[in-house]
């Protein structure tokens, strides 16, 4: 018997999703995300709750490395020069000193402005004012303040300048008296920095995993409908299409909530830390430099999580 | 228009639903299979819309080898062929009116056309007036109602109707199978899967029985016997 072929399989196949192909596919997204509101409600809530965690621990990353920061500048290092090194001497061994990589900044003082600094340091105790009238020459040398990178820098510097060499020039450094408090800030505020990168890593796992489960479970409610679209002829793009849109949605409204609470909580915070840091809007101006990239980052990553979750989840219902 | 040629099909070593299953049937012919449950009829219906593979045989539908249909080629096949299930697989989240034009929105089908043929298919089931509720708010015949509009939106040559009536009363099942004759009469090949003896016995057609994954019995014009 001849063989009649009634189906054009072929033909069929090679037609292209065209633009009203696209404009199904975004208008069965919205109608999914409205129809299926307390769905997309939770959806959304978790997601800006995991964004909210993972901001809460870039703040924290801020103030922490703020707070180390100021500590760190609050230690310097003073090199007191001897009162009959010469000038030459001084020079050279200034030059020496400020030649470190580790040093990020330096101030010279002359002996008079040693003296000046003294006198404004103390000017307020008689009895350390009455001493210094006493003398009839003015006791300071030369000082060099140094400050490095890292508390620890200055143990290299010191021991670059702790040979004999040096002994007659150099009468006295401040950091012989310090050492221990400042090796025990050096440890604290770097504990202080691995335990909050530790604590963000942590965060970040979780909320990943929250939202790989959320999508999840959104797909899986939705299997039924998978599976009837496919046996009614939609291919799997036209069936995937409208969660791909709906996980732009998602990621873009939940980013938006996420980002405006903490603005609105920073700018409530932000009080607080004015006198430690000397700044009022220490976060807020944070927030504002860095609002394109906190965005644009915290965006793409859940839209890439959400997008992928969508993938793995409906690979297997769409196998009908 | 469907040749089943030796076809088997097992689950597993101890699960055989199909077994050498030899069938033809010509365009414009109204087929029963009938059998009980557990006979092979409900796997039968999967194998003819692809959404089982045979494990043995082959199958060419509409002069296409469908026996190992690809991924890719699946849902233009799909497209061609109208499926009437039992549970009625309807979306819920969609109207009747979506539902039916969801069809012609997968096939890539002009808006305007849609516009055109949806609201004349739900004319013919008699769904005019119910156009623009939701499923759950529908009885059962209607429901069945809108799967048949779904299934003829796209003039299908071939009906599948995989148990149909099993969950409707004897008038929306009388209604469904009138429904069902009329769709024939316009040349479509109908293979109506149901164990319903008095369908069977009213339409005096051909019916293919089935037990235990073979066929037993197939009659020009036959009756419900097993």
């Amino acid at each position: 018997m001849k063989t009649v072929q009634l189906f054009q399989i072929k033909k069929w196949v090679s037609i292209k999703y065209n633009m009203s192909s696209i404009i199904r596919v975004i208008k069965f997204s919205l109608q999914d995300i409205f129809r299926n509101f307390s769905l997309s409600l939770m959806t959304v809530m978790i997601l800006v709750l995991m964004l909210l965690s993972v901001n809460a621990m870039v703040l924290v990353r801020v103030v922490t490395n703020k707070a180390t920061t100021t500590i760190k500048d609050q230690i310097d290092v003073s090199i007191y020069f001897n009162n009959n090194a010469t000038p030459d001497r001084v020079q050279e061994l200034t030059s020496y000193i400020v030649s470190f990589p580790e040093i990020t900044n330096y101030t010279f003082l002359s002996s008079d402005e040693a003296l000046q600094q003294f006198k404004s340091t103390y000017g307020e105790n008689q009895k350390i004012m009455d001493a210094l009238d006493q003398l009839e020459e003015n006791p300071l040398g030369p000082t060099i303040v140094l400050k490095t990178k890292e508390p620890s820098d200055y143990n290299k510097i010191i021991d670059a300048l702790n040979v004999p060499e040096y002994r007659d020039t150099i009468e006295a450094r401040t950091f012989e008296d310090t050492q221990r408090a400042i090796d025990k800030i050096d440890t604290i505020t770097k504990k202080v920095e691995v335990f909050s990168l530790s604590l963000s890593i942590f965060f970040a796992l979780i909320a990943f995993i929250i939202i790989f489960n959320t999508i999840r479970v959104t797909i899986f409610t939705q299997r039924t409908e998978i599976n009837i679209k496919k046996l009614v002829g939609a291919t799997n793009w036209f069936v995937r299409g409208p969660y791909l849109i709906s996980s732009v949605i998602y990621s873009f409204v939940s980013t938006c909530i996420a980002i405006g609470i903490i603005f609105v909580a920073v700018s409530s915070i932000d009080p607080q830390f004015a006198e430690i840091f000397q700044q009022s809007d220490f976060l807020t101006s944070f927030i504002n430099s860095s609002i394109i990239l906190l965005f644009v980052s915290q965006f793409a990553i859940v839209l890439l999580l959400t997008i992928v979750s969508s993938l793995l989840a409906m690979r297997k219902y769409l196998r009908v | 228009m469907i040749k089943l040629n030796n076809i088997s099909k097992k689950y597993s070593k101890d699960s055989v639903a199909l077994n050498d299953v030899t069938l033809h049937i010509e365009p414009g012919e109204f087929v029963s299979v009938i059998g009980q449950s557990g006979s092979g009829k409900t796997t039968l219906v999967k194998l003819i819309i692809a959404e089982e593979h045979v494990t043995g045989g082959a199958i060419e539908v509409g002069g296409w080898n469908i026996t190992r249909l690809s991924q890719k080629h699946l849902p233009y096949y799909r497209r061609q062929i109208g499926v009437i299930f039992q549970d009625f697989k309807l979306l819920p989240k969609k109207t009747v009116y979506e539902n039916v034009a969801f069809a012609l929105e997968v096939a890539g089908e002009k808006t305007e056309r849609i516009f055109d043929i949806v609201p004349k298919v739900l004319d013919i089931v008699g769904l005019t007036h119910k156009t623009h509720v939701y499923p759950t708010e529908l009885s059962g015949g209607e429901q069945q109602r809108v799967v048949i509009a779904r299934s003829l939106v796209h003039r299908p040559k071939i009906l599948v109707a995989d148990e149909p009536t099993g969950n409707l009363d004897t008038i929306n099942t009388q209604e469904i199978i009138e429904i069902l004759k009329r769709i024939n009469g316009f040349g479509t090949t109908v293979l109506l899967v149901t164990h319903n003896r008095e369908i069977v016995n009213q339409l005096k057609r051909r019916v293919i029985a089935i037990e235990n994954g073979t066929i037993i019995s197939d009659k020009k014009v036959g009756k419900y016997q097993i």
